[in-house]
């Protein structure tokens, strides 16, 4: 949660946000944001996401499920 | 249906300064953009021949938020600082720019070689990370219709796109199809230009060219010489500029301030060589433009040639003026002032041409000492002088055998 709450006031200007609100509705969290975020995570793990958990990375919503993610694809 | 079609606001980044009284300031002082080049890129830079180039080496402040700045290749950094002030200076309101009338034409050489050549270092990275090493908005950054999106992207601008992309006609281009797009009632206003960025590819493929000047590396502000004995050669430089153009009657109904009028257009290719210069298809534009006009060439009084400083293109560019305008119309190289800005030259030089318009007055060619006797032919401005323009043609001619003119009429 702390890397993730980091790299979105630094990268993306989201200072504090509501953890179960929707990224895009309330932060203008677009697509390109969410892309990068991806790249962000990929080196927070430390390996390259797969095809697949990307596909499914882009139903994400809101910070909470984020942080799922994350612990759904740690090595 | 044809409509009028005018300028209502304009705005240029140039190697000799981006507010309208400075850039005057500095055109009648004979001030020159270039300077020594000293970027080291580790590229190309310290192989070419040619030190010289037309530098934007002031700070820009551009206050664009993060939204907008995380696809913005340096090129578009220009291209939406031009048609922000270009939006402000005009006065459209948000509701016009999102109401579908309103459109963008806007270009480039080829989008972002800075952000390119940061793509193609995957192919060279020791350690393998491969296609990763490529970020997420590379593309949007690089990809050669980035300054026409980002455009609309940051204005929220919904009506067509056109991002023409023909090397030094990119920008003349894409005020002329603008005009067109006004003209037939395809929309009511576009923001028009074009922009390139700093880059040693573009100098590099001129210098193999021996296309380049390298005879003043060390005065820089002695080059380039358009229709000069001793040119050797063009200056690339950087920017951008902007105009916007709209219909005169959704000028005059919102109260917007006229600044001049685009009464001509006509772009035609030589149809062969891809790199000489062409005469008789300049001369073909010319007549075309005219026509276009409904203008006799004995109402043009100004001519902004396309003047690279290369042995034969002003050479050829003169005979052809010669042949169609004889020696009447005041002919200036904007290029001696700023270098040659690529795909920007054709909206620079026409927002210069409309400044001199409205202040009624001619500056000289820059470093134009003697003139070459192959283009003696023609009404060179060699002084600065009080000239009242009505009617101005701008040139301008590119790789691919492209040819553009631009027909402009002072609002009185």
């Amino acid at each position: 949660m702390k890397f993730i709450l980091g790299i979105l006031k630094d990268e993306f200007e989201i200072v504090n946000p509501d953890l179960d609100a929707n990224l895009t509705e309330a932060y203008e969290f677009d697509s390109i944001d969410a892309i990068a975020l991806l790249e962000y995570v990929e080196e927070f793990i430390n390996k390259p996401l797969t095809q697949e958990e990307k596909k499914r990375a882009m139903e994400i919503r809101t910070v909470n499920q984020i942080c799922d993610f994350i612990e759904s694809v740690l090595p | 249906m044809e409509r009028r079609v005018v300028i209502t606001a304009a705005s240029a980044i140039t190697p000799i300064g981006r507010e309208r009284e400075e850039i005057l300031r500095n055109l009648l002082g004979g001030v020159s953009g270039i300077k020594r080049f000293t970027q080291q890129d580790d590229l190309l830079a310290p192989y070419l021949h040619s030190k010289v180039y037309g530098l934007v080496d002031y700070e820009i402040d551009y206050g664009f938020s993060r939204k907008y700045v995380k696809t913005l290749g340096p090129v578009s950094y220009y291209a939406c600082q031009a048609a922000k002030e270009v939006i402000a200076q005009a006065g459209l309101s948000q509701d016009m720019l999102s109401s579908g009338r309103v459109g963008v034409a806007f270009g480039s050489t080829h989008g972002s070689p800075t952000v390119q050549r940061d793509i193609y270092e995957a192919f060279f990275d020791n350690e393998r990370r491969g296609y990763a090493k490529i970020n997420a908005t590379d593309y949007l950054k690089s990809m050669v219709h980035t300054t026409a999106v980002n455009i609309t992207r940051m204005f929220g601008i919904t009506g067509r796109v056109i991002a023409s992309c023909t090397a030094c006609t990119t920008g003349s281009q894409s005020i002329g199809y603008g005009y067109e797009a006004v003209k037939y009632g395809l929309q009511d206003a576009m923001i028009c230009g074009a922009a390139d960025e700093r880059d040693t590819t573009t100098v590099a493929v001129f210098d193999n060219l021996l296309a380049c000047s390298t005879a003043f590396n060390d005065e820089p502000h002695r080059t380039p010489r358009p229709f000069d004995v001793e040119r050797d050669g063009l200056v690339v430089g950087e920017g951008a500029g902007a105009v916007m153009l709209e219909d005169l009657e959704f000028a005059r109904a919102r109260g917007a301030a006229i600044l001049a009028e685009v009464i001509g257009f006509a772009c035609c290719n030589n149809g062969g060589d891809l790199i000489l210069p062409n005469a008789d298809g300049v001369i073909r534009t010319i007549k075309m433009a005219l026509e276009n006009a409904c203008i006799r060439p004995e109402d043009v009084d100004f001519i902004s040639a396309h003047a690279t400083a290369t042995k034969v293109g002003d050479v050829v560019e003169a005979q052809a003026i010669s042949s169609e305008y004889g020696d009447r119309p005041v002919v200036v190289g904007f290029k001696s002032y700023i270098g040659h800005t690529m795909s920007a030259c054709g909206a620079i030089e026409t927002i210069f041409t409309l400044y001199l318009m409205q202040e009624g007055i001619v500056v000289p060619t820059l470093n134009l000492e003697e003139v070459d006797p192959r283009c003696g032919m023609i009404n060179h401005s060699l002084k600065v002088k009080e000239l009242p323009i009505a009617i101005a043609s701008v040139h301008n001619f590119a790789f691919g055998g492209v040819n553009t003119v631009l027909l402009l009429k002072r609002w009185s």
